[in-house]
């Protein structure tokens, strides 16, 4: 069967990537994600400038929401609430608190790198793994990209990328239904490296 | 045909290469000059370009648009040093957050003749200190600083930023404290900030600030108007504006517990026509959120 437009740019994004991270693959639909959701966000301009794209987060402003906000969050969502029952239950605001921090990136403001990177978690609802691994692979993810031996390539790399997924008018398909195809055909791709 | 003796012919040789060079000269400066005045004008685009970026919430792109403007700007300060080019310089340094370097600039603004540089540079000066004060958790004297520039600094970009780290550490410390303690403490963080958004009704950000607090004290109502104001004024950067937007939904939420049959249905009507120019999936849906 023949490919879509969407895959072979995502092959090629895909493809450029592992020269430059050919170990840490699980960089690759974080990266990829995030330079195609700022894409969509722009105007045509963007293509004329520095393309830098957006991860991480102020945590500041997340740590200090009052209880009662930090419990709308955890309840008005079906999957938290039933995976933090206990602790709604009992008002642990201590834990919930801690979990609140990591988890509103990802689920409140829809962070496109740390939703991407959580992905798996995400599928299989398991909210307390990513509380848990959250800071250690937050974390690596930043050092293992700051110390991609060449950033300008790196930043090419991704600004090419976007620039194709622009041009294939992704605007009217919804970033959900595209961070699906993305994940599914890094998995592809990946397996047949494997395989 | 009349003969040129060789000393007039000397001369003229030598009046035509001084004319030549004299030309060359001008050819030179006017190119340095014409040069370095293209460099300020394309910085001075990108800076207004970053700017309108900001405004549009494309935080990255402003990044970009500011970084440009600031390579632009060096090098005119290196070919052709003048107050305008070192103050550009020091505000693209500012959107960037490099607060020496924009501190030295406002300084070599001012010693080539701009006259508010040298008060620019301190408030930028404290305003870094007070931030690896910060860094390194000596919270009282950040606070001292912070306060002194919200009361003091006629300069908005310090300003804006003073106010939020002051928001950020006081709400850290109301959170650790209850009953009056924590009153008091809000009350004191509110009153700042809405000075601040007394002044400047047009700023988004001061609302959102304003709004955050608020609702620490519980006061839906008048952090849901806060809140919508910032989104119509406009606010920083995407995660600020999604944050807000969540706060918008929560006050709704809670203002459906809160308020009479009446009063509810009254204030409904009204949110669903924001919701409508917001162009949400629902009142308690952004149109950026995914579905659940």
């Amino acid at each position: 069967m023949s490919k879509s437009p969407l895959e072979k740019t995502l092959e090629s994004g895909i493809s450029f990537l592992s020269k430059i991270f050919p170990i840490k693959r699980y960089l690759y639909f974080p990266l990829l994600n995030a330079s195609l959701f700022w894409a969509i966000k722009r105007t045509k301009e963007w293509k004329e400038k520095i393309f830098s794209w957006k991860v991480w987060l102020d945590p500041e402003r997340v740590q200090q929401k009052p209880d009662d906000f930090i419990l709308s969050f955890f309840r008005d969502h079906p999957d938290l609430r039933r995976c933090f029952g206990p602790e709604i239950r009992k008002k642990d605001m201590t834990s919930l608190r801690g979990s609140f921090a990591r988890l509103y990136p990802i689920l409140g403001l829809e962070d496109p790198f740390l939703s991407a990177l959580f992905h798996e978690e995400m599928k299989s609802n398991d909210y307390r793994k990513i509380v848990k691994e959250f800071d250690q692979k937050v974390g690596q993810a930043e050092k293992d990209i700051s110390e991609a031996k060449n950033q300008s390539q790196l930043i090419r790399v991704l600004k090419d990328f976007a620039g194709e997924m622009v041009s294939l008018n992704l605007e009217l398909i919804s970033q959900e239904k595209v961070q699906k195809v993305i994940a599914e055909v890094i998995k592809k791709q990946i397996r047949s490296k494997d395989g | 045909m009349a003969k040129v003796c060789p000393r007039e012919k000397a001369a003229g040789s030598e009046k035509a290469s001084v004319a030549f060079f004299l030309l060359l000269m001008c050819v030179s400066c006017f190119s340095l000059f014409s040069s370095c005045v293209s460099h300020l004008k394309e910085a001075k685009v990108h800076y207004t370009q970053g700017q309108k970026y900001s405004r549009l919430y494309q935080t990255q792109d402003a990044l970009g648009s500011f970084k440009r403007a600031l390579e632009e700007a060096e090098r005119v300060v290196s070919k052709r040093p003048s107050s305008q080019a070192y103050m550009l310089k020091g505000m693209t340094e500012l959107k960037l957050k490099l607060w020496q370097d924009a501190e030295e600039s406002f300084r070599l603004a001012h010693s080539h003749g701009f006259e508010k540089g040298e008060e620019w540079a301190q408030q930028v000066s404290l305003l870094g200190l007070a931030l690896s004060l910060e860094e390194l958790w000596v919270e009282d004297s950040s606070l001292r600083i912070y306060i002194f520039l919200i009361e003091k600094s006629k300069f908005s970009p310090v300003t804006v930023l003073a106010a939020q780290r002051y928001t950020d550490v006081m709400l850290k410390r109301a959170l650790l404290l209850e009953g009056k303690e924590r009153e008091k403490l809000l009350a004191s963080v509110l009153k700042a900030v809405q000075k601040l958004s007394d002044g400047d009704l047009s700023c988004g950000f001061y609302h959102y600030l304003r709004s955050q607090i608020l609702s620490h004290f519980s006061d839906y109502g008048e952090s849901f108007e806060s809140a919508l104001m910032a989104k119509e004024l406009g606010l920083p950067t995407e995660e600020i504006l999604r944050d807000n937007d969540l706060q918008i939904v929560y006050c709704y939420q809670k203002l459906k517990e809160e308020l009479s049959p009446e009063e509810w249905e009254d204030f409904r009507v009204k949110y669903m026509e924001w919701v409508k120019k917001w162009n949400w999936k629902g009142p308690e849906a952004p149109s950026w959120q995914k579905e659940r």
